[in-house]
């Protein structure tokens, strides 16, 4: 832990802070009477300020400061909440989330931030009346009275008249004089404390402990304080920096402080302050060697020439210094307890480093590797204890990599939340009235997941405010509220998150998107589509309805993005509509990106998963149907054309030489022991593959595999196939990314480790699906892929 | 053996920099981040002095030092508060609340380290 | 003789009780012996128990001595330069 952790932190929770003032500003205009948000926004300014000057960044600290001063009013009513108000605060939200961006990389803001700065310090300025000084307070501590004679000595002169006063006394010490009242040590303030203190930057020349007061322990109050203290102290320090010593006893105690070679007058006061000691106190201080015993006699002198009244004696000093209502404080602490615990679930909550996290899913990921390759080890050996000891610990591994990944998942409420501010500044641009309601907030998902969804959910919100929702005077005329809503929705729904985004506007107009669609080439007049086809057309590239073009949703670019980036996230997009009445856009994304369900397929020697949602079928390329291709590579799936990809060429996967020379390679070096069947020996027990030996029928599963296969893999609607060798069945995926070096690589996302410690590649099925539809254009012999279902 | 200090603020950036210069002055720190989080690490340790934020979610800064002076353990524990310019009616509450000693937000960790060696020195 | 032995705190925390603990010794009628050598910390509140207890017995015409100061104690008895007022004889510990 360094500074350099603590300022992380800082920006991480500044950025937090941020959003929920950004949340609370955006609520704070439906409820503005609400003392809770109010205070949520005042408390984000408060805490950012606070941290910001523990860091030293002190524009952070002065802007923060102007923005804090005008909520404490609002806070306290002097202002009313207006939009115009909650607008200048989204404004200054913006502007911090700036300057502490900037101060992250420790730049300077510059001129442009420094100008908006001032803008917005100027307008909230016009809050402040009289206006509040803008920063300068760095660490300032409030100016209290203490209870310190400090009077310029020019003043004192005046007072003079007796010979010895036209010069100080001779010492070189400062003299404090401190009594410390009876609730000292009951506030949890040690006398003894303070005066170590005063040792860390001067020296305690003399010291005398006045314990006259001290009762016997019969009547002793144990927890009161009766000690008095005269102390000789030398330092170079100045007088405040002595009075700071006793800052925090300033109510409590009489701290009387004489500089060095002070006029005897103020010594004579000083003694005249504490009557009852008279005598004892000028003893101690000639014993101090504050006093010489000439400077005490004329000091008492002319104390006896002037019986000024005594002081009043300190219990009734503090008395009246204490003076508080209880009343009015119980009433006001009575309230503070009905603050509400909005965030109770935190003080349960650890912040984690994200890297430390993927780390340990990472090492989670080699222990379910490590574990498949104890499982196949122990089936080899066919011992029935290590099998079960095996399964047993498989089973635990498997709790522990899905409790792991829980670790991971955030809720997608945060990312909703951000929405209120998108959804209000759309509206303002649009000049429609647009609600945004929210539900479903608490469900969890990955937050790699969460990360990514941003974009595209802003650009389906945006196209839902710009394109479904109506003008409002067509709303009246179709009997809605004047008002639209968006609403966001998310669920969990068998292993998947489902986010919706679902608007009350005029819904997909079907005739205009098919009519459209025909125009731009997309379709061809003669299909028949189902409505979602129809509506998926929206998502291909260049597809706009909307003649009249806004620049929020630019030229219908941006929807095919969304499709592809939901995609990219192994997710799905689909739409629900009724013209009229609204459109629900469903976003159906995977819970977890860091494993998925597999399919594991061999070419040659090398092993390839492709994952498993995106796989169709499985069929076998006979000798007739790679010849019916003549040379080209599509075949005839059930009269439709599949255009298919070799991975062996693909990748220039080398040949074995033959396969009992591999199998014989395996059989030594333990390199691989899956040999290329049918099926997966992993998947038979030896009972199975008796059977499946003795039967004719079936018996070619348990043959090396001398066909090839095809994987027909599905993605964005178009089909592909993928020839490889064998077929190796179901199998869970650790996903790895690939090294820096690797990355870019065509048509591989990742790799896994097998239980046997190999590595196979994960296929990039998207990339190689366009790969494979853009490929018999070339050829000039085939039309693009048809939209299937 | 090392004095303890308890810091009691929702900032987890403010308690990380006053911690670190805790520390590095020789004192023991215990962090919580708010006044209930606060309350539940009063479990009988010594604490030597207790530093608390006013403005916190789920338990005020005024509300715990109150409960705390509750508890025979903390009763006479010195507490620091920290608090804004503006919150003189605060402190009043504070006062009666048993927290005598103020500090000023902002605040650099050298001023607070001093404010600390004030109450207990390391 | 009474004997006493003070370990742990002499401080605020724990001075009621303490007081109770030497009023006790003190009723007993004999002279009590009081054993600083366990203590570890001490406040303003433990000086002023000291100093209280000295003025008891001596009320009592009874003697109480403070014996074994730990490091603490005479660190805080320094600090105060009660030595002589509280007139025990002290081992002075070599600082640490």
């Amino acid at each position: 832990m360094n500074l350099d952790d603590a300022l992380h932190t800082f920006i991480i929770e500044a950025g937090e802070l941020l959003e929920e003032m950004e949340a609370a500003l955006l609520r704070i205009e439906q409820t503005p009477d609400d003392a809770d948000t109010i205070n949520a926004i005042f408390r984000a300014a408060h805490t950012i300020k606070g941290s910001a000057g523990l860091f030293g960044f002190d524009h952070v600290v002065s802007f923060t400061h102007v923005a804090e001063s005008v909520l404490d009013k609002v806070r306290n009513g002097l202002i009313p909440i207006s939009s115009e108000l909650v607008a200048l605060f989204l404004g200054v939200g913006d502007h911090l989330a700036r300057l502490i961006a900037g101060a992250a990389d420790k730049a300077e803001p510059d001129e442009d931030v420094q100008q908006a700065g001032d803008e917005l310090a100027a307008r909230l300025g016009v809050y402040l009346d009289p206006p509040s000084p803008a920063g300068g307070q760095i660490g300032g501590q409030v100016g209290g009275q203490m209870t310190v004679t400090a009077e310029p000595q020019a003043q004192l002169d005046k007072e003079g008249g007796n010979g010895v006063d036209a010069h100080g006394v001779d010492s070189d010490n400062w003299h404090l004089s401190l009594r410390f009242g009876p609730d000292v040590l009951r506030n949890g303030m040690d006398p003894m404390s303070f005066i170590r203190y005063l040792g860390t930057f001067g020296k305690i020349v003399e010291i005398v402990t006045l314990a006259d007061k001290v009762p016997a322990l019969s009547e002793l109050d144990p927890e009161a304080s009766y000690l008095g203290f005269e102390i000789a102290f030398r330092t170079e320090a100045d007088k405040a920096t002595i009075e700071g010593a006793f800052e925090f006893v300033r109510d409590d105690a009489l701290v009387r402080i004489l500089p060095p070679h002070s006029l005897i007058s103020e010594y004579q006061r000083l003694i005249g302050e504490l009557p009852q000691e008279e005598l004892r106190l000028g003893e101690i201080l000639v014993r101090c060697g504050t006093l010489t015993p000439n400077e005490l006699n004329a000091a008492l002198d002319r104390q006896a020439d002037h019986p000024d009244g005594p002081a009043p004696p300190l219990g009734e000093v503090l008395v009246d210094q204490k003076v508080v209502q209880p009343r009015v404080v119980e009433a006001a602490l009575d309230k503070q307890k009905q603050v509400k615990e909005s965030k109770s679930a935190e003080s349960g909550l650890i912040r984690v480093n994200a890297d430390n996290l993927d780390e340990h899913i990472n090492l989670i990921g080699e222990l379910i590797i490590a574990s498949a390759g104890a499982s196949l080890i122990a089936q080899q050996t066919e011992n029935p204890v290590l099998l079960e000891a095996v399964a047993r610990l498989s089973r635990l591994v498997e709790e522990v990599r899905d409790s792991a990944l829980k670790l991971r998942m955030v809720q997608i409420g945060a990312t909703f939340k951000r929405f209120q501010r998108v959804v209000r500044d759309v509206s303002a641009e649009l000049g429609k009235d647009i609600r945004l309601e929210i539900s479903g907030g608490e469900t969890d998902l990955d937050k790699t997941v969460v990360e990514k969804i941003g974009d595209p959910l802003t650009h389906l919100v945006r196209n839902s405010m710009d394109h479904g929702i109506e003008a409002a005077e067509v709303r009246l005329a179709r009997g809605k509220p004047a008002h639209g809503t968006v609403r966001l929705n998310a669920f969990h729904d068998s292993g998947s998150i489902v986010i919706e985004v679902v608007d009350d506007g005029g819904g997909l107009p079907r005739e205009r998107i098919l009519a459209k669609a025909i125009e731009r080439g997309l379709i061809k007049p003669e299909q028949h589509l189902s409505d979602q086809e129809i509506y998926q057309l929206i998502f291909m590239a260049g597809f706009s309805t909307v003649e009249q073009v806004s620049n929020l949703s630019g030229r219908g670019v941006g929807m095919d993005v969304v499709r592809r980036n939901i995609t990219a996230l192994r997710g799905t997009v689909d739409i629900d509509s009724v013209e009229g009445v609204g459109t629900t856009m469903r976003i159906r994304l995977p819970l977890t990106l860091a494993i998925i369900d597999g399919f594991l397929v061999g070419v040659n020697a090398a092993s390839f998963v492709v994952p498993l949602d995106m796989v169709v079928e499985c069929l076998e390329l006979s000798a007739q149907q790679t010849a019916d291709s003549h040379g080209r590579d599509h075949l005839n799936l059930r009269g439709e054309v599949l255009p298919f990809i070799r991975l062996k060429q693909l990748f220039d996967v080398p040949e074995p030489p033959t396969p009992v020379e591999v199998e014989a390679d395996d059989a030594q070096g333990g390199g691989d022991p899956l040999p290329r069947y049918g099926l997966s020996t992993a998947i038979l027990t030896a009972e199975g593959a008796a059977a499946l030996g003795s039967d004719p029928e079936l018996a070619f599963l348990l043959h090396p595999v001398q066909r090839e296969n095809v994987v027909v893999v599905q993605y964005a609607g178009r089909r592909a196939g993928l020839v490889v060798d064998a077929l190796m069945g179901e199998f869970q995926t650790v996903i790895r990314p690939l090294g820096e070096v690797f990355n870019g690589l065509d048509g591989i996302s990742g790799f896994t480790i097998l239980g046997t410690g190999n590595v196979a590649l994960i296929l990039d099925v998207p990339g190689l699906v366009r790969r494979v539809v853009r490929q018999p254009n070339r050829h000039g012999s085939s039309s693009p892929a048809t939209v299937s279902s | 053996m090392a004095k303890t200090i308890m810091i009691v603020d929702d900032s987890a950036s403010l308690r990380q920099v006053v911690s670190i210069s805790l520390k590095g002055a020789g004192y023991d720190v215990v962090e919580a981040c708010d006044g209930k989080d606060a309350l539940r690490k009063l479990d009988g340790r010594k604490l030597h002095l207790i530093i608390s934020d006013v403005n916190m979610p789920n338990m005020d800064g005024i509300s715990f030092v109150k409960a705390a002076k509750q508890l025979a353990a903390y009763k006479f524990t010195p507490v620091i508060m920290l608090t804004t310019e503006a919150g003189d009616a605060m402190k009043q509450q504070g006062q009666a609340a048993g927290a005598k000693a103020w500090v000023v937000k902002p605040f650099q960790p050298a001023q607070m380290l001093n404010a600390v060696s004030k109450l207990v020195l390391p | 003789m009474t004997h006493l032995e003070i370990s742990g705190e002499l401080t605020i925390f724990t001075a009621a009780e303490l007081r109770q603990q030497l009023l006790e010794a003190l009723g007993a009628g004999l002279d009590v012996e009081v054993d600083l050598s366990r203590v570890g910390e001490i406040d303003s509140a433990g000086l002023q128990l000291m100093l209280a207890a000295k003025q008891e017995a001596a009320g009592r015409k009874r003697a109480l001595h403070f014996t074994g100061h730990s490091a603490a104690v005479c660190d805080a008895l320094e600090l105060c330069k009660l030595f002589g007022q509280l007139g025990d004889p002290v081992l002075v510990h070599s600082p640490s």
